[in-house]
This record gives C-alpha cells, structure tokens and sequence, in this order.
C-alpha cells in the first residue's frame, strides 16, 4: 500500500487522456445518432455512393478529432487529487475551476468500474459516492488497477475506522459465484413482460420511421401476400398480429437473457467482516464494497420458476444511492442456504424471530375491485368487436382471482426489537423486505376513506431509501406500531448511517 | 397482542401519537388555495374564450357553453374537495418530534422524530408573504417522502418553530 502516495497531489494515468477522448466522443456519437442515420439513409436513398475522401467530409470530422484531443489533454493535464488529512481532495477543470473536497467519513461507497475501452488499455475508473447531494460527480477515469485499490482502501478504511474501529482485512475468500449455468437459468425465468414492454415503447416511439423504413424496403408487399392483408379477412389481420407478438415475446426473451448476462457475468461475491465485495460485469465491469453500517432495506426476491431453479435474489439499497447505482447492489442467482447466511450476516437472529403477522383480508378485497374495474373497461370495450374475444374473460378472471388470493397468502408483517420484516408479492412474484429499526428515518399512518369505515390503516415506514408499506391493518394496531417505532428511534438515538 | 410479546416496553405506556391535540394551519391559507385554483381554471377559460373569439368554424361555437360550464362544474367539486382537505391540514410538536396531517380522501400522518432532521427551512410566496404566512419544511435523509411541509403557518409561529428546531438541531451534535 506504500507504493503509492496520495498525499502529494497526482495526476490520474496518462491513458486518462484516451479515456477522457473515447467517452466524449461516444457521448456525441450517442446525441448524434439520429443525424447520423438520417445522413446514412440519404446516401442510401440517393443512387451517387457517398464521397468519404472529399475534404467536406473530412476536414470537419478532423477539425472535432483535433479539438476534443485537445479538450481530453487539457482536461488531463487539470485534474489532480490527493488524500490528506482524512480528507480526499480533487482540482479540476479547464475554464471553470473546481476544487472538491470530501471527508473521508463522509463517503458513502468507492466504486471501481471498467468500460470496454478500459478494458481494452488496462486501466480502471474509480468513483466516489458521498452522502449528502447526488449532483457531485467525483470520477477519475483512469488509474491502474493496484493504484485504484489501494486509493479505495484508503479512503474506506478512515471512513470504517469511525463506525466500527474493528481491524480489518480477514482472509478474503470468494464466497459465491454466478455460473454461466446459474445466469442463463436466471436469463430464462426473469420476467419477460417487462422487456416486452420495452421493446414495445421503443417500437411504438419509433414506428413512424420504421414505417417510412419499410414502406421503402417494399416489405408489405411481400408480407402481404402472406398474410392476404387486404383489409377483408378478420382472421388474417389477427394472424398478423399474433405472428408480431410472438416475434416481440422471443425478442424480449432473448433481451432479458443478454440483460441479465451482460449486467451479472462473472458475478464476484467475496464476504469480509464488515460486509460484501461485488463485482460484476462484462462491458461495464464494476466492482464495489459494500458494508453493513451503509445498508438501508434489503429485498429477497424471486418468483415461481426461480424458485422451482432454486434462484433467489438479494438486493440492498444504500442511502442517497442513486437509482442506475441501487441496480448494481442486487445478487443473483443465489441458493436458499447463502440467501440465509449472508441474512445472518446482515440480520443477525431475524429467521428465528420471524412471527408471521397478517394484515387485513381487505388487502385481497380492494385488488379483487381494483382488477374488476379493468375487466369492466376491457369488456366495455371488447363489446364492440367479435364475440369470440369475449373468451379471453376467462383466463383473465382466474388470473385475477388466483392473483389477489396469493397476495393475501403471501402478505405478512413482522416487528421485534430490532427489525421491521415485511413480505409481499402476488400470483408469480415473492418479495420480503428487510429493515433495521435504528435506520427508521420517519413513520407515516395512512389511511383512506375506504380504510377509514373499516377501521384499518396503513403504515409506511420511511428509511434513506426506499419506503417499507405495512399495509391494511387495524388502526390501534398501526397507532401502536408508529408509536413504537417512534419510542425506539427517539429514545436509542442510534446512528441510522 | 402477540406482535408485541418479545418486547420487554409495555406498549400501553408509549406515549401515543393518537392522543395528540393537532393544531389547524392559518384560515387565512385558504385564501392562497382559493387563488390558486381559480387562477388555473380561469387559464382554461381563457383558452375557450380565446378560441372562441378566433376560430371560424361553428363547431367550438355549440359546444363552447357546455365547456365553460364543465369547467365550473370542476372548478367548484375542486374548491370544495380542497375545502374539506383543507379541514384537515393539521400539525403538533412534542418533545421529540413532529407530526403533520393531511388529506380527506387518503389521509396521511407523518411523524419525523428531530433526531433524524437534516435541515429546515422557511418558504413564503408571493401571496404568503401578503397574508402573513411562512411554510416550514422539514427534510428528514428519507429519499422518498417522510418530509415535513407545513404550509400557511402564521410567520410568527413558524419563526418560533424554526428557532425552536435550530436550537435542537444544534444541541444534537
């Protein structure tokens, strides 16, 4: 660790300058993407092939090469930091000058990260999460790997020293692995729906282009005389769009499976005293700590495939983390016995302690109306098409009533003297989420009109992170609960960070 | 009460939330809902009125007194919705924290313990500052929610609250 001094003020890898270069230039790239389609399709449309080698093309394309080099070195040459004085320090910017300084106790999380074009000189980014406003960006974009570690233990031992003062460093071993089986099990039973949505939004945005497209590609004529799109025949426009949604369910298939494989590969658990190390990933490869003191929720969660799989899903909030980060704290594909260890880990003693608390069957009531009112619309509207249609009610109505049974056979709430425990989930999805008392931030008793002639009440428990709902109980019940919960929080003044 | 058995507090002795004596903001903040909504309406108004005057064709011209009438109609269920909300926009201080109350058709109860307070800080429009009225909002390191807003304070009040909050704050660390 000695082999490298933070204390003078250093400048990051020289790469930093190819670094900076790439990610701006596929920033403009990504802005510009619509004018560069726009301009292929002209070519395209246009019999004369495209004159790359004119010096109005070229020249242009040099002058923005030479100006963002030049930005990417001068970005370089003005970026420096250093740690001193359990103060992490950073100076940058060419025009506008900007001095950020951060105390170490005051960092959230150190993030090690690595995009393709890292990937490919070597080098490795390191970001700095702080407490307080996201809108800090601290971000060196290029360090070696050993540099990048020892910085990042560093800056997490002063801000450990304070919360715990306990001697780190245990043998590190890796304690759970995603294999490539485990991920495309995991690929396989995700929900699909969700990516179909989706691609569904993306197709809708873009329909009006892609209906120029394949107007020009001459493609309907070629559909059409499969399908016979002639407008007469109902059953062969239905064909049609049956043979469009199944070709968008295999392709949000297969997204979900590249999704779920891009974002998890070599999937890196390594368990320490003090919390978890993660990292993951396969263009973005990211590697961060995690230490219990920091975790606000945590969800399991997994559905019925996976279940049967044997997959379960671990997911920590952290405070203030933002939304693109709280993706990378989730585990995947983790067995029942890890999920129960690293559990005692984190909440110790709350398996054996678990009580099962039902909340009110209003609960099912109000889904059961909730969904009838949709199916009334969907009728309302099914009214005026074809009688056949109206045999969808009835998958429909078994998937609503089996939905709303399971959501009150799966709900539950559970409360001790140090954790709030609270399960969920409806027909295919299990969720239980898991909540430390001390990081109660405040408590809310909801109740509306409806609740209100039944005598019932919702809790919602806020923490730094998401909020926890204890929903439809009875209201002495929740009075007690909120007050309980306050009595706890004002009377122990724990730490909540 | 099983919930309840592992915990060696005697939940009966809790001081308890439902027996607070929750005070009304200012009356005088309904004026500024009152203002406001009139002030949105009025704009859809004037955008009738506006395409009234203009457009050529007859067809905005049969149905321009049913919309005009339809936006009357939303304008006093909104007034009185508000008006019954309103009723119940209430606040309480005790010694460790603070609670506010609001909504008719969900009614919701936040409660912030001042241990948990990141910062404070007082508000006033335009129109509060006509009338007199400060709101205080109370921000907690919940990300979602759990923050305090309490409008139409009388200045006074808020001031005193916000000295009061600043002190703990204070003395806290």
């Amino acid at each position: 660790m000695s082999a490298h001094n933070f204390e003078i003020p250093s400048r990051q890898s020289a790469k930093g300058i190819i670094v900076i270069f790439g990610v701006s230039i596929f920033k403009i790239f990504k802005a510009m993407i619509i004018i560069f389609a726009a301009l292929v399709l002209k070519f395209l449309q246009s019999d004369k092939s495209p004159d790359f080698t004119s010096l109005k093309v070229v020249l242009p394309v040099l002058g923005i090469i030479v100006v963002f080099l030049l930005l990417a070195v001068f970005r370089y040459l003005n970026f420096k930091f250093y740690v001193k004085d359990d103060y992490f320090f950073l100076r940058k910017g060419i025009f506008n000058k900007e001095e950020i300084s951060v105390s170490t106790s005051k960092i959230q999380n150190v993030y090690i990260k690595q995009n393709v074009l890292q990937q490919l000189i070597n080098v490795v980014s390191l970001s700095i999460e702080t407490a307080g406003d996201d809108k800090t960006e601290i971000e060196i974009s290029a360090l070696s790997r050993p540099k990048a570690e020892a910085l990042k233990s560093i800056l997490m031992l002063s801000s450990r020293a304070n919360d715990v003062g306990k001697n780190v460093q245990v043998e590190e071993v890796i304690y759970f692995k995603a294999s490539i089986k485990k991920l495309l099990l995991e690929g396989v039973s995700e929900n699909h729906f969700k990516s179909f949505a989706l691609i569904f939004a993306f197709i809708i945005s873009i329909y009006q282009d892609l209906k120029e497209f394949v107007n020009q590609l001459n493609l309907t004529s070629r559909f059409g005389s499969w399908f016979e799109l002639d407008g007469e025949s109902f059953m062969a426009l239905l064909l049609f769009n049956v043979t469009i949604v199944v070709a968008l369910l295999i392709s949000s298939f297969f997204l979900s499976m590249i999704r779920m494989f891009v974002q998890n590969f070599n999937l890196t658990v390594k368990r320490k005293t003090e919390g978890l190390e993660i990292s993951k990933g396969l263009l973005n490869k990211i590697n961060l700590s995690l230490s219990a003191s920091r975790i606000q929720n945590s969800t399991i969660s997994t559905n019925r495939l996976k279940r049967a799989f044997g997959l379960y899903k671990l997911a920590f909030t952290q405070a203030m983390a933002n939304k693109k980060q709280q993706i990378n704290f989730n585990i995947v594909g983790l067995g029942k016995l890890q999920i129960n260890e690293l559990l005692d880990q984190f909440y110790p003693d709350v398996q054996k302690r678990l009580l099962k608390n039902k909340p009110n069957k209003y609960l099912m009531h109000r889904l059961l109306f909730t969904s009838a009112l949709v199916v009334v619309l969907l009728n309302a509207g099914l009214y005026f098409g074809p009688k056949t249609l109206l045999f969808i009610n009835i998958p429909l109505v078994v998937y609503i009533i089996a939905n709303a049974l399971y959501a009150y056979k799966k709900a539950y709430y559970h409360l001790d003297d140090d954790y709030i425990v609270v399960g969920g989930g409806k027909l295919i999805d299990t969720s239980t989420d898991f909540l430390e008392i001390k990081k109660v931030q405040a408590v809310t008793l909801n109740q509306s009109i409806f609740q209100k002639s039944r005598g019932l009440a919702s809790v919602v428990i806020f923490s730094a992170s998401k909020p926890l709902t204890i929903p439809h109980i009875e209201l002495s019940m929740a009075f007690n609960i909120k007050n309980y919960l306050l009595f706890k929080v004002e009377s122990e003044n724990k730490d909540w960070m | 009460m099983s919930l309840f058995s592992n915990i060696q507090i005697d939940i009966d002795i809790l001081p308890k939330s439902e027996d607070l004596d929750l005070i009304p903001i200012s009356a005088k903040y309904f004026k500024i809902i009152l203002i406001n909504i009139c002030f949105i309406y009025a704009i859809f108004v004037g955008i009738l009125l506006a395409l009234y005057s203009f457009a050529d064709d007859s067809g905005i011209n049969e149905v321009f007194w049913y919309l005009i009438g339809l936006i009357c109609t939303l304008c006093i269920i909104s007034i009185v919705m508000y008006y019954i909300g309103f009723k119940k926009r209430m606040y309480a201080m005790r010694e460790k924290d603070m609670t506010y109350s609001h909504g008719y058709l969900v009614n919701k109860t936040v409660t912030l313990p001042y241990n948990r307070i990141q910062h404070i800080e007082i508000a006033r429009s335009f129109l509060a500052r006509k009338l007199g009225l400060s709101t205080l909002k109370i921000y907690s390191a919940g990300q979602s929610g759990g923050d305090i807003a309490v409008k139409g304070l009388p200045k006074d009040v808020a001031d005193t609250q916000y000295a009061f909050l600043i002190k703990i704050i204070n003395e806290r660390s």
